[in-house]
């Protein structure tokens, strides 16, 4: 109980920092992302925090512009999966046609068993890559993991006496799907929403390290990465500090998952 | 032959519920593998737009996007498309490779030994830390030890495995130079060099997952009722800890290590870019970059039956283990 509490504030803060240093830092730095500001390859100093990079852009300015990107794809290619997913998953759970259930669940199973990096890199191959390509590409292939969940969860509140109860009531069709089966079922696919976060964030970063999503001279933390790669011996700032700041990211969201469910499990209990 | 009829009507129907069981999942499994040939199948033909115009331009030849077009039998109904391309596959024939002319197959089957031997050392490496660990964490009375535990693996969980590579690159690879930064050395005990960094970097996935399953069923299994009768018995540590408390325990984990081959796999597309290991991963990378339509689809076609085939052995395996999982 305790510990979960703990731990959702430790990850909120440091979600809420790398958030407000993206909103922040944007604003008010002197140097533009993409601006040439300095000579290549200067290391840390008090005037360039995390150094330039191969063509002399400033490394702290480009790795803060970058968070409402990378953040801001995830939100999409989490939540669109999320909804599909949901929907799917409840309708499945109510669908009177045994073959119908049967193919579909067997597709979800498919995607489910290829692994999404795999499935994501091939789908690419069809959009071009792009940040826009991976958004796509996530709502073709995520939305079958959470339609598993939400099928699983909506089958066991369909047995619960409540919707008996509501059915017997003469409620509509509509009513009970809207009023008990949504709430219910999206609790746990929420949950889960939140844990695949950081999942897609390094999705979207590693298919851009790739150069597979978002190309230079975009600010994209898994596109910095790449660029700073060839020279990884000599301007290591280059490559770490935008990895830093990505498990940054993904440890606080990871926090915050880790004591939602310590938190949920400790109320059951 | 004929067989004594000593088994007993329960034991038949243990027997027959069984074998319903085990056919329910090879069922399950063909209609999976089926899909993923549909989707290996539909990945060209699902493209937005004209594939052969996206690879060759827009001002190609026309002869030449009419070989192409031929070469990629688009230029047949897609009935007859799939039926030439399930009766190829049955034949081990997946194609040939645009870029380099070459037969897909043939590129497959070089390249898939050495991912599947990163698969094979992560999984040891994986192993031989995760069990142990676990163990000490279950039976720890020092009640922090678990909360460490979660808050490690928790942040272990949440650093992408291409940032941990790049910095095992950099200070294993170029700061102490003890692992090679290029190239590749196919056999098995000199291919070790080259594998071990890449798969303790998996391994920093792994074995969060797998020691926290593992810990789990551990402390489930220790709350049951053979657990104190063993303890009551007196029997030896070393017998304790394997038939009382690790084999009843280790189903979940066999099931999950099953799972987390296809997890590996994706992985490997990663870890074999930045390490430039010759494997299968890097193929589709580069097939990809170069829209090779059929290296793509022959890498997804096998990357997906693998895994059918490796978590169908998992879940069977931890049946035979542990009847108490459920075929679900």
């Amino acid at each position: 109980m305790n510990e979960g509490r703990i731990g959702i504030a430790v990850g909120a803060t440091m979600l809420l920092t790398v958030v407000a240093a993206g909103i922040a830092v944007p604003l008010l730095s002197e140097f533009h992302p993409n601006e040439l500001v300095a000579i290549p390859f200067r290391p840390p100093s008090r005037e360039y925090f995390f150094g330039t990079d191969q063509l002399g852009r400033d490394v702290f300015t480009r790795v803060f512009a970058a968070v409402h990107r990378d953040l801001g794809v995830a939100f999409l290619g989490v939540s669109i999966p999320l909804v599909l997913g949901t929907a799917i998953g409840i309708l499945l759970s109510l669908a009177t046609s045994r073959v119908v259930a049967a193919l579909t669940t067997s597709l979800i199973d498919a995607i489910n068993a290829l692994p999404l990096l795999v499935l994501a890199i091939a789908l690419i191959a069809l959009f071009g890559p792009g940040l826009q390509s991976i958004v796509i590409v996530l709502a073709m292939t995520n939305w079958a993991r959470y339609a598993r969940i939400a099928r699983t969860r909506a089958d066991v509140v369909a047995r619960m006496p409540y919707i008996e109860a509501a059915r017997l009531q003469g409620y509509p069709r509509h009513r009970i799907l809207l009023r008990h089966f949504v709430p219910n079922v999206s609790a746990e696919t929420l949950a889960y929403a939140l844990s695949d976060v950081i999942l897609v964030i390094m999705l979207i970063s590693g298919l851009s390290f790739l150069s597979l999503g978002a190309a230079p001279p975009t600010a994209e933390w898994g596109v910095m990465m790449s660029e700073g790669r060839p020279f990884v011996q000599n301007a290591w700032w280059m490559t770490i500090f935008p990895g830093l700041a990505l498990c940054w990211a993904g440890i606080g969201l990871s926090f915050i998952a880790e004591g939602l469910s310590r938190r949920e499990r400790g109320a059951g209990e | 032959m004929a067989m004594p009829e000593r088994s007993s009507p329960d034991v038949e129907q243990a027997r027959s519920r069984l074998l319903k069981k085990v056919t329910a999942r090879l069922a399950r499994a063909a209609a999976v593998s089926f899909w993923v040939m549909v989707i290996a199948f539909g990945l060209i033909r699902l493209a937005p737009g004209d594939p052969v115009l996206a690879r060759l331009g827009a001002e190609a030849a026309p002869e030449a996007i009419d070989r192409l077009r031929h070469a990629l039998r688009l230029d047949v109904d897609p009935a007859t498309q799939f039926v030439e391309y399930t009766w190829g596959m049955l034949h081990g024939r997946l194609g040939t490779s645009i870029e380099t002319q070459r037969d897909v197959a043939t590129i497959i089957a070089e390249s898939l030994p050495v991912t599947l031997g990163i698969i094979a050392v992560t999984l040891a490496m994986a192993l031989v830390v995760a069990v142990p660990l676990a163990l000490a964490i279950a039976t720890s009375r020092r009640p922090w030890v678990p909360y460490l535990f979660r808050a490690t693996t928790s942040v272990m969980l949440a650093i992408p495995a291409f940032f941990t590579a790049l910095v095992g690159l950099i200070v294993f690879g170029l700061h102490w130079q003890i692992a090679p930064i290029i190239g590749y050395e196919p056999g098995f005990p000199a291919n070790l060099r080259f594998l071990w960094l890449p798969a303790l970097v998996i391994c920093t996935h792994l074995v969060p997952v797998l020691s926290r399953v593992l810990h789990a069923s551990l402390v489930q299994t220790r709350g049951e009722e053979f657990v104190e009768t063993g303890i009551i018995r007196g029997v030896s540590r070393l017998r304790f800890t394997w038939f009382y408390l690790l084999k009843p325990s280790l189903a979940p984990s066999i099931v999950l290590l099953s799972y987390m081959v296809g997890v590996m796999i994706g992985s490997t597309v990663i870890i074999e870019t930045i390490f430039s290991l010759p494997g299968i991963g890097r193929s589709l990378v580069g097939a990809v970059i170069n829209r090779d339509y059929p290296l793509v689809q022959g890498i997804v076609l096998v990357f997906g039956l693998f895994v059918v085939a490796v978590s169908l052995a998992g879940d069977l395996l931890a049946n035979w283990l542990d009847p108490r999982v459920g075929a679900t």
